[in-house]
């Protein structure tokens, strides 16, 4: 295994997502929403910034964004950034086969 | 409900979030005043504020010269939510407290809110959907008129007119409030603006023309919005503790009606279903939070007030009946 593939962390399967297109994961104590957009996966940390409101279960829009479901603040999936005063984690996520893995 | 339930849980619950007081305590250190706020009003609504003296006073020192709050209570720069929902504890507690001090911080509170005012009636806070944001203004100042606070009296009537129509002017034919960039569903929003906007002009002698039926037609739509197990929003426990709260106060200003009755007693039994062994978390399943845990209680207290024989008795807890 080269030093690069071990910075990936599989966290998840492309099953997992359901109908509804979206799964939270655990990785070392960090909570991760998935989102699937199309043909690609999007990983974003799942606590909004603003009031720690869950991703999950936001509201996915175009952009792709997601929405938080709590107050509404709107978060970019591919670089985390909103029109509010506040910024998202975003991870970098790589799909072989049918598994997802997220690199912390 | 159960009224013996509870009252058993909001004890219960209030004992909790007392200890967890350093987590929301002024007195302790810098906070989140949203939390604060959220904790000073349940100090109202269970009567315990004459023990927390020292935490209005806090609320006071961290006031700004402009006469507002910052979201965190150690940062210079006010916005207007947080303001509002400072100043609307620090007027309400002083009904009790009665102290000078608090009285001249409520007076500074009311000049940001005139100079803070857009053209068009709105207020405006980069946190908040604009109309959310306008509720909170005109919430203050339902209160402000109501307890016959006289600081630039005329002024603040005309602010408040201004507030409301600048709310009504937005309300869909349907009912309800949305927002696209905060607030899609409409759920919160409507909850938010029929209980702490337009509800308080019918008690103020219905000034505003049309507000009547824009409140029943707000409430209709919480009703339709409401899910087949009580909960409003896709299970969100927040939103479905303000859709009970409004709910409570509209259905109690415009005459009981049997529907929203049942809608309410689902939404409670929805809420204490999905509580956690000590408070509320955002969603089922998720962690407690001390804000949530203080809406719950605020709900149980709203609720065992919708429950006494004085039909005014949950009014009073909005302070729209002084």
């Amino acid at each position: 295994m080269s030093p690069e593939s071990a910075d990936w962390v599989p966290v998840a399967r492309l099953v997992d997502l359901g109908a509804r297109d979206r799964a939270l994961v655990h990785v070392n104590g960090t909570e991760i929403a998935l989102f699937r957009v199309g043909e690609r996966i999007y990983a974003i940390h799942n606590r909004c910034p603003h009031r720690s409101g869950p991703l999950v279960r936001g509201f996915l829009e175009g952009g792709p964004a997601i929405r938080c479901p709590m107050h509404g603040w709107r978060y970019d999936l591919t670089t985390g950034e909103s029109d509010r005063p506040a910024r998202a984690t975003v991870y970098p996520v790589r799909v072989e086969g049918d598994e997802i893995s997220v690199r912390l | 409900m159960e009224l013996s339930r509870v009252d058993n849980l909001i004890a219960d619950e209030y004992r909790f979030l007392v200890a967890e007081r350093a987590g929301w305590s002024l007195v302790a250190g810098p906070q989140d005043l949203e939390l604060v706020a959220h904790a000073l009003r349940v100090l109202l609504h269970t009567h315990a504020l004459g023990d927390f003296r020292d935490e209005y006073r806090a609320l006071v020192a961290c006031q700004h010269a402009d006469g507002g709050w910052a979201p965190e209570s150690a940062e210079p720069e006010s916005t207007v939510w947080v303001s509002a929902f400072s100043a609307l504890m620090l007027i309400r507690g002083n009904r009790v407290l009665a102290e000078d001090g608090l009285a001249a911080s409520v007076r500074r509170a009311i000049d940001y809110f005139l100079a803070a005012q857009e053209s068009d009636g709105r207020w405006v806070d980069p946190r908040w959907a604009d109309l959310d944001t306008t509720s909170h203004p005109v919430s203050f100042f339902n209160v402000v008129l109501a307890l016959d606070e006289r600081h630039r009296r005329a002024e603040v009537e005309h602010a408040w007119r201004r507030g409301l129509g600048f709310i009504l002017e937005h309300q869909t034919a349907e009912g309800g409030w949305h927002d696209a960039n905060f607030h899609p569903s409409g759920v919160e929003i409507t909850a938010h603006l029929i209980q702490d906007a337009l509800v308080g002009d019918l008690v103020l002698g219905e000034r505003v023309p049309g507000i009547r039926e824009s409140c029943r037609k707000g409430l209709a739509k919480l009703r339709d919005w409401q899910a087949a197990d009580g909960s409003w929003d896709d299970e969100n426990v927040d939103h479905t503790m303000d859709c009970v709260r409004s709910s409570i106060v509209v259905t109690r200003i415009l005459g009981d009606d049997r529907a929203t009755t049942g809608a309410i007693e689902r939404g409670l039994a929805w809420i204490l279903a999905n509580k956690n062994p000590r408070g509320w978390g955002d969603f089922p399943g998720l962690e407690t939070n001390l804000e949530r845990t203080c809406d719950g209680i605020d709900a149980l207290c709203k609720y065992r007030a919708f429950r006494a024989v004085d039909p005014e008795a949950a009014v009073r807890l909005w302070v729209y009946v002084p």
